[in-house]
């Protein structure tokens, strides 16, 4: 099992085992996280499962592909030049065993 | 779940047992067609989904009932049986589940995303809007927004994106609303049949006269794109198809819808004039407020719970996105237009893996160029109080008619 955490802008956290191979979206969305939308199921084309990845996880994540690269110029709430991910792109597993992330204010 | 404030999920909670399906007999499709969301607002406070002799369907009214159905294509599919869309199109994406879907899907590329639009798309859009706005400024106040604007310029944009150089934007709307009246006759009207049936082959033509032209000297459209990829071309055809059929009186719609709410609550169109940062609020809000699709069908691969209602194996559903989008649940005072509500995810452009393929288009198109450049060079636009504009549909809901005026 790997774990993330994601906290809220209001200080509550959810903290979620979740199975290797999931993404940050599929996580949240099957277990009520909120703030977290995934309207386009996860294809890199809606922007709203946008995150903050905490600092101390930045070097292990893996690279931010074309389709994420501009979707992230379209999120609701300003794009973070380093901590700024998609959810649905970034999948816990392999390297990646735990994971803090700040939910955004508005993901439309 | 190691989690404290999910706790939403504890086995020890109890569901109650299913209730049946209510039939909603009193539903005519001439009340749909005039203004269905009084028949919505009843359907969804007696129950999320309803039997609906008239539309022959069950049909899912309440907003999580809809985003239910919109996540779980193992249970509710899109491959219909007996789809009138397969026939009047041939199968296309929206009519696969994954892994099929998917294939389909990825072959459209980075075309319609948004660095494609800023690259490509944009300009094109502004020349367009400039254009069309030319040929209603030509036809003088008192012209019809929907049809000397909004339709030729949804209609052009599309057939520069799809990469149909060989077609015109009145072949487009021609195509685009005969095979949409095949998918809706549900009344097997043969003359409705034969004009589908032309458009159908029209399109074929098109697309075999511009692969190998494209395959010779490639641009950024679609059909460009498809043309360097080992896709078959009976996929390619009936992608094409839906594509007419879904990227073309959306967009018209929508923008009529926007423009026809700005102009008749006067404060909010004060609002946006003052700051135009907020066309794109406006454009959000009329897609949630008048959905241009309004159903879209799925069908039960086995027998369901769905929100507390049994559903049997092979249930022809309406997934009503229209609906849902004014579910009292999810937004306040929903049957309102108002751009300052607060910002609640809405459905209209479907979601999972069929969310729309053409969100952004569909945004830059009307939010950032067409709304904007109307406002701008149309001083004092507004309805006119001698002729009314006229909004109807319900699968598909739009303006019919919306003659304006300028000074
Ligand atoms: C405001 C405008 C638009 C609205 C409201 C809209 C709405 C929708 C909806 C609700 C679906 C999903 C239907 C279902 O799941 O059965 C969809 C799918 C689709 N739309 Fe749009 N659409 C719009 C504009 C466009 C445009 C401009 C294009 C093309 C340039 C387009 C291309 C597509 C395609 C290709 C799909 C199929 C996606 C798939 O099956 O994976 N749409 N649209
Ligand atoms: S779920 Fe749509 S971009 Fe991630």
């Amino acid at each position: 099992m790997s774990t993330i955490t994601f906290h809220h802008g209001d200080g509550a956290v959810d903290t979620l085992d979740v199975a290797p191979g999931t993404s940050v979206m599929r996580a949240a969305v099957s277990n009520g996280v909120r703030g977290i939308v995934g309207e386009c199921g996860g294809q890199a084309m809606c922007a709203t499962c946008h995150v903050y990845v905490r600092p101390g996880y930045l070097a292990v994540l893996p690279e931010i592909g074309d389709d994420e690269d501009e979707m992230l110029d379209c999120t609701a709430d300003p794009r973070d030049p380093r901590r700024s991910r998609l959810g649905c792109q970034v999948t816990l597993g392999e390297g990646l065993d735990t994971l803090e992330v700040d939910v955004p204010g508005s993901q439309v | 779940m190691t989690d404290s404030t999910l706790a939403n999920s504890t086995p020890a909670e109890q569901t109650p047992p299913p209730r049946a399906v209510p039939v909603a007999d009193w539903v005519t499709i001439d009340d749909l067609f005039r203004d269905p969301f009084p028949i919505y607002r009843r359907m969804r406070e007696e129950a999320p989904v309803h039997w609906v002799p008239a539309v022959n369907r069950y049909m899912v009214t309440s907003y999580d009932a809809c985003h239910t159905i919109e996540n779980d294509q193992d249970v509710f599919s899109a491959n219909e049986d007996g789809s009138l869309m397969k026939r009047a199109m041939g199968h296309s994406m929206l009519r696969k589940d994954d892994p099929e879907h998917m294939v389909d899907r990825q072959s459209y590329g980075t075309v319609l995303r948004p660095k494609a639009i800023k690259e490509t798309w944009l300009r094109i859009f502004q020349q367009n809007s400039e254009t069309y706005l030319a040929r209603l400024k030509a036809a003088g106040p008192g012209a019809d927004l929907v049809w000397d604007y909004a339709a030729p310029y949804a209609a052009e944009n599309l057939r520069i994106i799809m990469g149909f150089h060989n077609a015109s934007q009145e072949d487009m709307q021609r195509w685009s609303q005969t095979m949409i009246n095949g998918t809706g006759n549900y009344a097997d009207d043969p003359a409705v049949w034969a004009a589908s049936e032309q458009s159908f082959r029209e399109v074929d033509d098109a697309i075999d006269e511009m692969l190998p032209r494209l395959r010779a000297n490639p641009d950024a459209s679609l059909l460009s794109g498809l043309a360097a990829m080992p896709i078959p071309l009976e996929a390619i055809r009936a992608n094409m198809k839906m594509t007419i059929g879904g990227g073309l009186n959306e967009p018209r719609d929508v923008l009529g819808v926007a423009v026809w709410a700005l102009l008749d609550h006067p404060g909010q169109r004060d609002q946006v004039l003052a700051d135009t940062s907020l066309f794109p609020r406006a454009f959000e809000e009329a897609v949630r407020w008048v959905a241009p699709i309004g159903m879209y069908p799925r069908q039960t691969t086995r027998d369901t719970v769905l929100e507390g209602v049994f559903l049997p194996k092979g249930a022809r559903l309406g997934v009503v996105i229209g609906a849902a989008n004014r579910d009292p649940a999810k937004f306040a005072d929903p049957e309102a237009f108002d751009i300052n509500r607060e910002k609640v995810p809405h459905l209209a452009f479907g979601g999972g893996n069929h969310f729309c393929a053409g969100t952004w288009v569909a945004r830059s198109s009307v939010a950032d160029v067409a709304l904007p450049q109307l406002f701008a060079q149309l001083p004092n636009l507004r309805l006119d109080p001698d002729n009314p504009a006229v909004d109807a549909g319900w699968v598909f809901r739009g303006m019919t008619a919306l003659p304006v005026l300028w000074d």
